[in-house]
């Protein structure tokens, strides 16, 4: 497409021609209210809230439905058209039930945000006059509905009609009285996607049965991260709370937009995944036989077995591990001649996968392995195995049936040697999805007494050995 | 006055069968249409400048002309979902010659090529419907469609489907959401005129009346459509008259004649005698005109359009000087509130709001910010929609306000008193 010249309020910008004006303007920054429109689900015209001016046009147009033309002159703050916006969105609040205090979305909510931008009228409604409807609705899949509080853009409805297919929401009812529902009784699924209608729902009719009145958003921090359930490598943010004297605690985790590989989704399974990374949830400090103990004691318990097992020692990795922490693995094992295998029984999961995003193979760096020399071969492992009387076991969930010393992520039921290492959540890194990308992650997390990842645990006990 | 275009077999017993239609002329225009090459007949139409009578007074042949012949097949629907308040000819055409509509829908297929019809009717409309059923299947049976119609190697199939009981389904891209299986929300209007799309394929709707006017223009020739009513309005119509008047019924007129003259003679001026307060020109969605507006108005769409209303559906409603207008507004608006579709916000929200507030007023609650807010409101609803039911509702609130504003303020001062 050309590139064309429009005005903006006095400045000028470049677009593509053809493309939709609103998000061209969001795109550039221009603060455009708007509720029914969103870049993945397309254009639906029915807030009429992104009303802009445009010159030689007699009124004012919706910014959604218009495409960008050569010499558009757009204006987006004159009096006028923010008293066109203004009366647009206190007829999106006359039937709302302004109850802020007790809402979720408070602090994320578009509605107080335009109520903020171009709001601040007195209200004109009577309460007794306001439309009720069903406050508390158990959609399933943690949805929770409160259709007092919906401003009908169908962002839900068509989010499970165009984007998934199974048109779980509709909206039932005419004029005042429609409201978003279900199909009963089978309620929301949408196939394992049905809590991103939580993200893309505007203002608090949508909200997650497992985050809601955990946290006010206002306390939490976002930052962004790679979703680590299945070798897509979904982009996150981790929406984490920083606590003064203790651990970091993770709220949720939400979508973050990366076009290449999971665009503006991510599953529910891969959402609710940080239960896995917060809290009690990783092991913290060293066990054996069933007790905490202190990592020198740990390390001396591993020097002692490494040398009682002699020769027989075979290392298994987690294919979900970061580049980095697998390349100082595999060093350390040719360092030490211990052969080291990358393959992990039940990581791939057939019932797992769909034409989505989601992916059978459910280790997070896979593609990593072959690219370390790391050995996928499944028969020579068996083998090693069995010939083996001390397994190093590098948070790989294969069962084994020797002695082992596990360097997990997760606390295990055993009472053999356990010594922890940093979650994905705590430690920087790279890992390469299914489709051959590489991506980088942050620490996010800050712990009190952290947990070292693996290669800073490697390099501690190198010498050791 | 009354002309018999549409209506030429309405008072003939037992039309509705197809032997009678027969006998009186039914399906006589095919073998002549059959004749013709279909862009001729659509020509045809241009000239005659028929407007489509479903309310809005589009030129019918121009819209046959936005069907792309290139895809296959391609659809003309027939909008039978007459629910505009105080709108009931096309029920006539539907019970007493639904012959002339299925002649009609065969011509206008064959001018525009959709190979299927649809008519799509008002699911309040069971008699009609069934009797339309009727009427369809006595055409199959005589080989008036189906495959190779009258060995013209024209081929329709006609499908009949009822409405759900939804007004929004009367505007055309609602009705084919509708009849598409999805909720009946109308459709974003493209940027340049361009045909109905119905599952991606061509389609045209038009009305009922319009569509059965089709075989007499073919007939008889456009002029002799155009030698009756105005230029711009050229032909006639069926006009219907509701409300306080004598004789209340559905006339077939041509247009631009003085309504007064109208209300008058045909309809037996106001009933029981008493002067007249106001006339809703077109079906409930037209302005109301006071009873000094209403002297000056002429049944055309350019006169009433200047007026500020619109010729609509010509269905007037005549209200005598014992109306309460505050009442009969109120009667409107909680029509409106009950029948928007809800998808826009302007219209979900301001239907609702508006006919909160009149019943403040009607309850004696109200005030000066009251009527100020109705105002707002509706200005509010004015142009910012997807289809045209709110600025409809719009134009009414404004028109019942600025016109009888006293009547309103009345049931303020009850409530000081």
């Amino acid at each position: 497409m050309n590139n064309v010249t429009i005005t903006v309020n006095a400045q000028t910008l470049s677009a593509p021609e053809g493309s939709i004006l609103l998000q061209v303007l969001l795109d550039n920054g221009v603060s455009v209210p708007h509720f029914c429109y969103h870049e993945a689900l397309g254009v639906d015209g029915n807030c009429r809230m992104c009303m802009v001016e445009i010159e030689g046009q007699k009124r004012p147009q919706i910014a959604c439905n218009t495409r960008v033309k050569e010499g558009m002159s757009i204006r987006t703050l004159s009096d006028s058209i923010m008293a066109v916006k203004r009366s647009i969105l206190e007829l999106e609040l006359i039937n709302h039930p302004v109850d802020c205090p007790i809402c979720d979305q408070a602090g994320e909510c578009s509605l107080q945000n335009y109520y903020m931008e171009v709001g601040l009228y007195e209200s004109r409604i009577d309460r007794a006059d306001k439309v009720r409807k069903a406050k508390k609705v158990d959609l399933g899949s943690h949805v929770i509905l409160d259709q007092e509080r919906c401003v009908l853009c169908a962002r839900c409805t068509r989010f499970t009609e165009n984007i998934i297919g199974t048109g779980d929401l509709v909206i039932a009812n005419r004029g005042n009285h429609a409201c978003v529902t279900t199909f009963e009784p089978q309620g929301l699924k949408a196939d394992g996607y049905a809590m991103n209608v939580v993200d893309l729902c505007p203002v608090g009719a949508l909200t997650s049965g497992d985050f809601r009145f955990h946290q006010r958003v206002w306390f939490l921090k976002s930052d962004p991260s790679l979703c680590h359930g299945c070798a897509r490598g979904c982009s996150i943010f981790i929406d984490h709370y920083p606590q003064k004297y203790g651990d970091d605690l993770i709220y949720r985790y939400r979508p973050r937009v990366e076009r290449e590989v999971n665009g503006f989704f991510i599953c529910d399974e891969g959402r609710l995944s940080y239960k896995n990374h917060t809290g009690d949830a990783t092991l913290t400090t060293p066990r054996y036989s069933g007790t905490a103990i202190t990592l020198s004691e740990a390390l001396e318990l591993y020097h002692q077995k490494l040398a009682a097992s002699g020769s027989g020692v075979v290392a298994l990795a987690s294919p979900s591990l970061s580049c980095e922490n697998l390349t100082a693995l595999r060093d350390y094992c040719l360092q030490y001649a211990i052969p080291l295998f990358g393959v992990e029984r039940g990581s791939f999961d057939e019932t797992f996968g769909d034409d989505f995003l989601r992916l059978n193979d459910r280790a997070a760096n896979r593609s990593a392995l072959p690219l370390l020399g790391i050995s996928e071969d499944e028969s020579e492992m068996n083998a090693a195995l069995c010939a083996a009387s001390l397994v190093l076991n590098f948070d790989n969930q294969t069962p084994v049936s020797v002695d082992q010393i596990h360097f997990c992520v997760h606390p295990i039921d055993t009472r053999e040697l356990q010594i922890p290492i940093a979650p994905y959540t705590e430690q920087s890194g790279s890992i390469i999805n299914a489709f051959g990308k590489v991506q980088k992650f942050a620490s996010t997390i800050r712990r009190r007494h952290p947990v070292p990842p693996l290669h800073e645990l490697l390099s501690t006990i190198k010498g050791l050995a | 006055m009354i002309q018999r275009i549409v209506s030429r077999k309405f008072d003939i017993p037992d039309a509705h069968r197809i032997d009678v239609a027969l006998l009186h002329g039914g399906y006589a225009t095919l073998s002549k249409a059959f004749a013709m090459e279909p862009d001729a007949i659509t020509t045809e139409i241009e000239r005659s400048g028929l407007r489509g009578k479903g309310g809005g007074g589009a030129p019918t042949g121009k819209k046959w002309r936005l069907m792309p012949k290139t895809i296959s097949p391609s659809y003309l629907v027939v909008n039978a979902d007459e629910s505009e308040p105080g709108t009931f000819k096309d029920r006539q055409i539907l019970q007493y010659d639904p012959h002339l509509l299925i002649e009609g829908i065969i011509v206008s297929a064959y001018a525009m090529g959709a190979d299927h019809a649809y008519v799509y009717i008002r699911g309040e409309y069971k008699a009609f419907h069934d009797r339309l059923v009727e009427a369809v299947e006595e055409a199959y049976e005589r080989g008036y469609l189906g495959e190779n119609i009258r060995n013209s190697g024209f081929n329709l199939s006609l499908s009949v489907h009822r409405g759900a009981g939804a007004y929004i389904c009367g505007e055309k891209s609602a009705l084919l959401e509708s009849l598409e299986g999805k909720r009946g929300h109308p459709r974003l209007k493209p940027a340049k005129p361009e045909c109905e799309w119905y599952f991606g394929h061509p389609a045209t709707v038009n009305n009922v009346e319009t569509i059965a006017t089709v075989p007499f223009i073919v007939q008889e020739g456009f002029e002799a459509y155009r030698a009756y009513g105005t230029d711009q309005s050229p032909g006639t119509m069926l006009f219907a008259m509701s409300g306080h008047i004598s004789r209340p019924g559905v006339y077939e007129l041509p247009f631009g004649l003085r309504m007064m003259e109208v209300i008058d003679e045909l309809g037996g001026g106001v009933k029981n005698g008493k002067k007249l307060k106001a006339v809703i020109p077109g079906g409930a969605s037209t302005p109301v005109l006071t009873a000094e507006e209403a002297e000056k108005a002429t049944l055309d769409y350019e006169t009433l359009s200047a007026m500020g209303s619109g010729l609509g559906t010509g269905g007037m409603i005549i209200m005598d000087e014992e109306s309460c207008m505050v009442k009969a507004l109120h009667n409107l608006l909680s029509f409106y509130r009950h029948e928007s579709c809800g998808q826009c916000t302007p219209c979900r929200e301001g239907t609702g709001w508006v006919d909160t507030l009149i019943r403040h007023i009607l309850a004696g609650r109200g005030d000066e910010t009251h009527i100020q807010t109705l105002l707002d409101v509706s200005k509010t609803m004015n142009g910012q929609t997807i289809c045209v039911f709110a600025p409809a509702v719009s134009g009414v609130i404004n028109a019942f306000v600025k016109k009888f504003r006293p009547e309103f303020e009345h049931y303020f001062q009850r409530s000081e008193g």
